[in-house]
């Protein structure tokens, strides 16, 4: 029992954990995540993107990125608004020079339009000389793809 | 009189003990309803308008995507179609590239063909690790 005297002495620190800085913290962490938060400018479009193993995370910020939907009849929406195909080009333009040439295509089509309507997008895109173009896929896991 | 005195009795001070729960229950609803979205998918830099060059025949390996997904390859001027499927083009593509390194794949899809197929093609050209890709329409 004589040995555990040491043992005593070391206990008088609180062992209470310091909770006055509680609400602190949490406050911090609170604006942290109401700052980065960014809520979704664009009405969600009922497109299923197809799948792809190739699929890569693009880098550019997101004031950079254009996205470009494509509903499965061939109708093309961006940022909300209908623009006819043979359009394209001339709504592109402007943009694509506003963003100093850095703007980026993001292509969301359904997976079952017909090429020739793909094909008319990257003509326009062509046109108004916004080559970069990236076609919005989701990650397909090699194991699935194999076994098709 | 007696009235008011007992209800100045009330503690003038705000609660401060439940301002940590009300903070991390707010904190614990933005975590939760924070999506990252991030963007992804197959990259690809179209060539500029007018931008044509000149190909040799020999270095072009034509990928013929069919309305029902089937892919036609046909190596250069030679009149000889293979047919086959998507997923045996990543092969293909490893074989030439490493006969021919100046292999250009023009990538012909059907107009009626439903976009997938393209990106099927695309995808197993990416994965191969094709850079030289031509997209174009079937006449």
């Amino acid at each position: 029992m004589m040995q555990d005297r040491g043992f005593k002495r070391k206990s008088k620190a609180s062992s209470d954990i310091p909770s006055s800085s509680l609400a602190d913290m949490a406050f911090l962490l609170l604006i942290f995540f109401m700052v980065s938060t960014t809520f979704r400018k664009e009405q969600p479009r009922d497109v299923e993107v197809p799948e792809a193993a190739a699929t890569q995370k693009l880098d550019t910020p997101r004031k950079h990125i254009l996205h470009i939907y494509v509903e499965p009849d061939g109708s093309i929406y961006i940022n909300d608004r209908v623009v006819p195909p043979e359009a394209l080009g001339a709504y592109v333009r402007p943009l694509y020079e506003d963003s100093d040439r850095r703007l980026v295509m993001v292509l969301r089509a359904d997976r079952e339009v017909p090429y020739s309507v793909i094909n008319q997008v990257q003509l326009q895109l062509q046109s108004a000389n916004a080559t970069h173009l990236t076609y919005y896929t989701n990650l397909e896991q090699r194991v699935r793809r194999e076994r098709r | 009189m007696a009235i008011l005195k007992k209800k100045a009795r009330v503690s003038g001070e705000i609660p401060t003990a439940s301002m940590a729960d009300i903070a991390f229950l707010l904190l614990v609803f933005f975590l939760v309803t924070t999506v990252f979205e991030e963007e992804k998918g197959l990259p690809i830099v179209l060539p500029e308008q007018g931008e044509e060059i000149e190909v040799s025949q020999k270095n072009v390996l034509h990928i013929l995507i069919q309305p029902d997904g089937l892919v036609n390859i046909k190596r250069g001027e030679s009149p000889q179609i293979q047919t086959v499927r998507y997923s045996e083009v990543s092969t293909i593509w490893r074989l030439e590239v490493s006969q021919n390194p100046n292999l250009i794949a023009a990538v012909k899809t059907a107009p009626t063909a439903p976009y997938r197929h393209m990106v099927n093609v695309l995808d197993e050209l990416q994965s191969a690790g094709a850079q030289r890709i031509a997209l174009q329409q079937l006449e």
